[in-house]
């Protein structure tokens, strides 16, 4: 018996031992950061060039978008043999502990994705972003130039250019036309037009809006865009910066009401907390709600859904009374930082100008349906018509309120975003949560100080 | 033996239905997987009881392919190669306390027995440090060597209790004929402990197939995750498609089982021999 | 035999350095680093004192997290320890003995699979509206219980537990199994003469002689109560809100995510502590601390 039992255990053993020499191979080639690239021997006018190796963290995994950076990147190489480039992909919210953990290392990326705002200022201040404003600038600003102002500006702090955008993404709602010609409703323009159209279906037993909050960001967009408009500019702007935040201005209060109040009056569907983003976007494609608060970088996945037509979309909703900018978006570019420890500057950064080509940006439009933030290439790539006027209602924004919780302290987010759901569940008021903020920044003051 | 009474009957009918409800409750939720696995999204959305209208093997495919291959074969290695660490360093360790006797042995022995009661999840961000200035960070190395250090005090004072019960008449024998001391490590001892030997595999294999928290924090690539932590991975991965990623973890299940029935009486021997899990 | 002291020293090396550097040395340098402000990717530290640990005090998710370890603990030992001791006695009576091999190997089954994939699963059995859980209770006529169970702050803690506890009293059980096999049945046949069956020689002879098992299976769900990460860190990463935090989620989440590994690290030495005076609490209950390992 015993000895049986040992054959079965050595056996199992070797079998593993064996199964995993196929894997140990390619396993072991991320990991040493160095691993020079091996030159094909066709590509003799590279041979002296010396083997380069990247690494490039994005945070699009999904199989929907994935494929799109590695053909990028498959032919980058091709055009670089002597580059090799290890692309890593992190979802949404596993990239958040992800950046933090591996830009200590010796594994750092050459090339990362960071939002806009703090949260790439955050990387900055700690002295690991290189400074792009030189490559930007150079020969009288060609690479700068091809960029939205939206896109860039978000990256900039202390008058220099720190990030690159790939795309600049907004918030919108979009709605189901049908179900909107059934009530003879139309787009609403202010706020008040929009608690009744959210009110109409409500009392036709239809979800007026679907709502996932099971990660808080998904409240949270709702409060940057009600933040922007009830809060006037200027104070928002001190508040959000962690220097010299305070967060008393009662428009915060307002805006966090407002937010509750579609809540309370029944207008998201049931079990916001316990609900994904994607989970209530699927029922949204399925008819079960009328609207949806979503990205513009969703779009694609709508037309594959749902079909390019049948949908309609409109900004939030004015609100006459707010005492913040009207014409406000919310939104953000989506871009690239080089790291400051870069081996091969150079080469990360014409990598990010190879991403960000005419070509590049086309194909970004054309095969994942990403507002590009490279000027003139929604005119170049022939467009889909949901994609151009989801465009058009970018340019014609006075400006943009970046995401909430990437614009602010991390410390402070991390009270404000849990607090929504709080907010949600009704265990506090929104006073509560905004006295907890008001906390929490001056901790953050204090502990700068 | 007693007739059994019709009082007794009703009792063990009862019980037994009780065992049967309960055994199910964990039964169930398994087979649910496995059959959802098989089910588009949108039957999932519109009927998460229901059985499959069409089975879609494609679900298993996409999820093997989309990770669920390179996690396996990282969690195949990784458990592998530290299982077999942890019982070379742990064997000659409890061999070096149960036959030495220097001043210090004692000292050593409460050394390495205080290990059993130290928490790897008090150190991870310290550990997390260590790994990195010893470049070890995102390799597969960074997994096996904690996971071993972590596992030797416990797997030594197994086969520390197995060896001090062993007859040493052999082990005189041996001596006699001219073995070296480490001729009679290799040669009597380990022979004779075979059993607690696969007992301390078995033991160490199960916590490291199953460690999530190291895996998070210690390696970077999605090419060397391993399947707890690829998992976590997937779920951000495929957030549109649930029925691919329960492909997925019924994948990642059903292997484990398998093994579990396989050799579930020496790994039932091993635990209780243990007594200690995690 | 056993002389050559000096190379003898060779066998110890490889295991006590390797327990040294990985084990015992980053557990000096969480102390250390309880010490600093600082994060992961700036080179910047600054020592900044007992701030760190003051803060522990003061800080309500810590209070959160010792209420939801405790509260983790308490009822892991009642379901784990408490049904699987029944159940182990149920299998073990000779009317039920025929089946004991069925049950053990299906309750047992849940612990052999990662949390990562029970996690996800009952994520998924649990939602309100896709999951089976509410669907199942309106079934057998219990529909006024269901709850989003995941969703609320009150309910959040409590589902996370209950599906450890799904996983593990398997675990348990089996090791009262085993402890009830080294009973004698001839104390069972000598009590059945004295008129003591079923319920009777379950508190007169099973409990008393699996007392040390009891003790070895409450120090085992004690301390992984206060050591819990993936089980919340799977299921709802501490929301909603704050109320499913537990002292190494929330450990976790200061190091890795708002960029506080000093205050992390004073996390973890909190931790190391309360594991500390549960270990001391232990080895006082067993007087010599020589419970654990039945074999």
């Amino acid at each position: 018996m015993k000895k049986k039992f040992i054959a079965i255990i050595a056996g199992i053993l070797m079998l593993l031992l064996f199964a995993t020499c196929g894997t140990a191979a390619p396993a072991t080639d991320p990991s040493g950061a160095g691993a020079p690239a091996q030159t094909p021997p066709a590509a003799a006018a590279d041979a002296e060039q010396e083997p380069i190796t990247l690494r490039f963290l994005h945070k699009w995994p999904e199989p929907e978008f994935r494929p799109w950076f590695d053909a990028l990147v498959e032919s980058y190489m091709e055009l670089n043999p002597h580059v090799t480039i290890i692309a890593e992909a992190a979802g949404d919210d596993p990239i958040k502990d992800l950046l933090r953990i591996v830009i200590g290392t010796d594994q750092q990326p050459d090339v990362f994705f960071a939002w806009s705002g703090e949260f790439a200022n955050n990387f900055v201040r700690a002295g690991v972003v290189l400074d792009l404003t030189p490559h930007l600038d150079a020969d009288g600003g060609a690479w700068r130039n091809t960029f939205m102002r939206a896109g860039l500006e978000p990256y900039e702090m202390d008058g220099r250019n720190w990030g690159i955008p790939i795309r600049v993404n907004s918030k919108v709602f979009v709605y189901n036309e049908a179900l909107f010609a059934e009530h003879g409703l139309t787009a609403p323009e202010t706020w008040d037009e929009f608690l009744y159209v959210a009110q109409t279906f409500r009392d036709a037993g239809i979800t007026p809006i679907g709502f996932g909050n099971a990660s808080p960001w998904a409240a949270c967009h709702y409060i940057t865009g009600l933040n922007q408009k009830m809060v006037p500019h200027d104070v928002r702007l001190v508040d959000y910066y962690f220097m010299t935040g305070e967060f008393t201005h009662p428009g915060y209060v307002a805006a966090h009401d407002m937010f509750l109040e579609l809540h309370d009056l029944g207008f998201f569907n049931p079990y916001v907390n316990s609900t994904t983003h994607s989970m209530a976007r699927e029922a949204w494609f399925m008819g079960e709600s009328a609207m949806f608060y979503l990205s513009l970088g969703e779009f694609r996945t709508i037309a594959a859904e749902i079909g390019p037509d049948g949908w309609g979309f409109f900004p939030m909703p004015e609100i006459p009374w707010g005492e913040g900018r009207p014409n406000y978006l919310v939104g953000a570019p989506d871009g690239f930082l080089v790291s400051a420890f870069s081996q091969h500057p150079e080469q990360a950064i014409d990598f990010l100008q190879y991403m960000t080509n005419m070509e590049n940006a086309v194909s970004l439009i054309q095969e994942i349906g990403w507002p590009s933030a490279v000027i003139g290439a929604v005119e170049a790539a022939d467009a889909p018509d949901w994609l151009i006027a989801g465009v058009n209602n970018l340019a014609e924004a006075d400006g943009m309120a970046l995401w909430l919780d990437t614009d602010i302290h991390i410390r402070i987010a991390d009270v404000w975003l849990p607090g929504l759901q709080e907010l949600l569940e009704g265990t506090i008021t929104s006073e509560e949560l905004m006295q907890r903020v008001q906390a929490i920044a001056q901790e953050v003051r204090a502990t700068y100080e | 033996m007693k007739k059994i009474s019709p009082a007794a009957l009703i009792i063990k009918i009862v019980v037994l239905t009780l065992l049967f409800i309960y055994a199910l409750t964990i039964i169930y939720p398994l087979i649910w997987m496995v059959i959802q696995g098989f089910r588009t999204n949108r039957e999932f959305f519109s009927d998460t009881w229901g059985m499959p209208q069409v089975w879609v093997y494609q679900n298993y495919i996409d999820a093997w392919n989309f990770g669920i291959r390179t996690y396996f074969m990282n969690s195949v290695f990784v458990t592998a190669t530290s299982v077999v660490l942890t019982v070379i360093t742990s064997s000659l360790l409890a061999f070096f306390l149960t036959r030495y006797s220097f001043k210090i042995s004692k000292l050593l022995l409460v050394f390495v027995l205080g290990g059993m009661m130290l928490s790897p999840q008090i150190s991870v961000i310290s550990l997390f440090q260590l790994l990195q200035t010893m470049n070890l960070y995102n390799t597969h190395w960074a997994l096996i060597i904690p996971y071993v250090a972590f596992r030797i005090p416990f797997i030594t004072f197994l086969m520390r209790g197995y060896f001090l019960g062993m007859p040493r008449e052999i082990e005189e024998a041996a001596f006699i004929d001219g073995c070296s001391s480490f001729g009679i490590f290799l040669r009597v001892v380990l022979p004779i402990a075979r059993p607690i030997i696969a007992t301390s595999a078995l033991l160490a294999a199960m916590t490291f197939w199953n460690e999530f928290m190291f895996g998070l924090v210690f390696i970077e690539s999605d090419s060397l995750r391993t399947i707890p932590v690829g998992l976590m991975n997937l779920r951000g991965t495929l957030v549109t498609r649930w029925t691919t990623l329960i492909a997925g973890l019924a994948l990642s299940a059903i292997p484990i089982i398998m093994v579990f029935l396989a050799c579930q009486k020496q790994l039932v021997r091993g635990l209780t021999a243990g007594g200690v899990k995690g | 035999m056993y002389k050559s002291q000096k190379r003898a020293l060779l066998y110890a090396v490889p295991g006590m350095a390797l327990v040294l550097i990985f084990v015992y040395y980053p557990l000096i340098l969480t102390f250390y680093n309880a010490f600093y402000r600082w994060n992961a990717f700036s080179p910047v530290r600054t020592f900044i004192g007992f701030e760190n640990f003051q803060r522990l005090f003061s800080d309500p998710v810590i209070g959160i997290a010792l209420t939801n370890n405790t509260l983790y603990a308490v009822i892991s030992v009642i379901f784990q320890c408490g049904l699987g001791l029944v159940l182990a006695a149920v299998l073990e009576n000779k009317m039920f003995s025929k089946f004991q091999g069925f049950f053990r190997t299906i309750y047992f089954m849940p612990v052999v699979v990662s949390f990562a994939v029970i996690g996800i699963l009952w994520q998924l059995a649990l939602h309100p509206a896709s999951g089976i859980v509410n669907p199942f209770l309106h079934l057998i006529g219990l529909g006024a219980f269901a709850q989003d169970w995941l969703g609320q702050s009150t309910t959040a803690i409590y589902s996370i537990i209950f599906v450890s506890q799904w996983q593990n009293i398997g675990y348990i059980m089996l090791l009262f199994l085993v402890a009830m096999q080294k009973i004698p049945t001839d104390y069972y046949e000598a009590a059945a003469i004295d008129g003591a069956t079923g319920i009777k020689s379950f508190f007169h002879i099973t409990i008393p002689l699996v007392k040390e098992m009891t003790l070895v299976t409450v120090v085992i769900t004690v301390i992984g109560a206060y050591r819990v990460f993936d089980e919340v860190f799977i299921m709802t990463e501490g929301g909603p809100g704050m109320s499913s935090q537990t002292l190494v989620t929330y450990m976790y989440r200061t190091g890795f995510r708002t960029d506080e590994m000093g205050y992390a690290s004073a996390i973890a030495v909190l931790m190391f502590v309360v594991l500390l005076i549960l270990t001391l609490i232990q080895i006082r209950v067993a007087g010599t601390g020589r419970s654990k390992g039945e074999g």
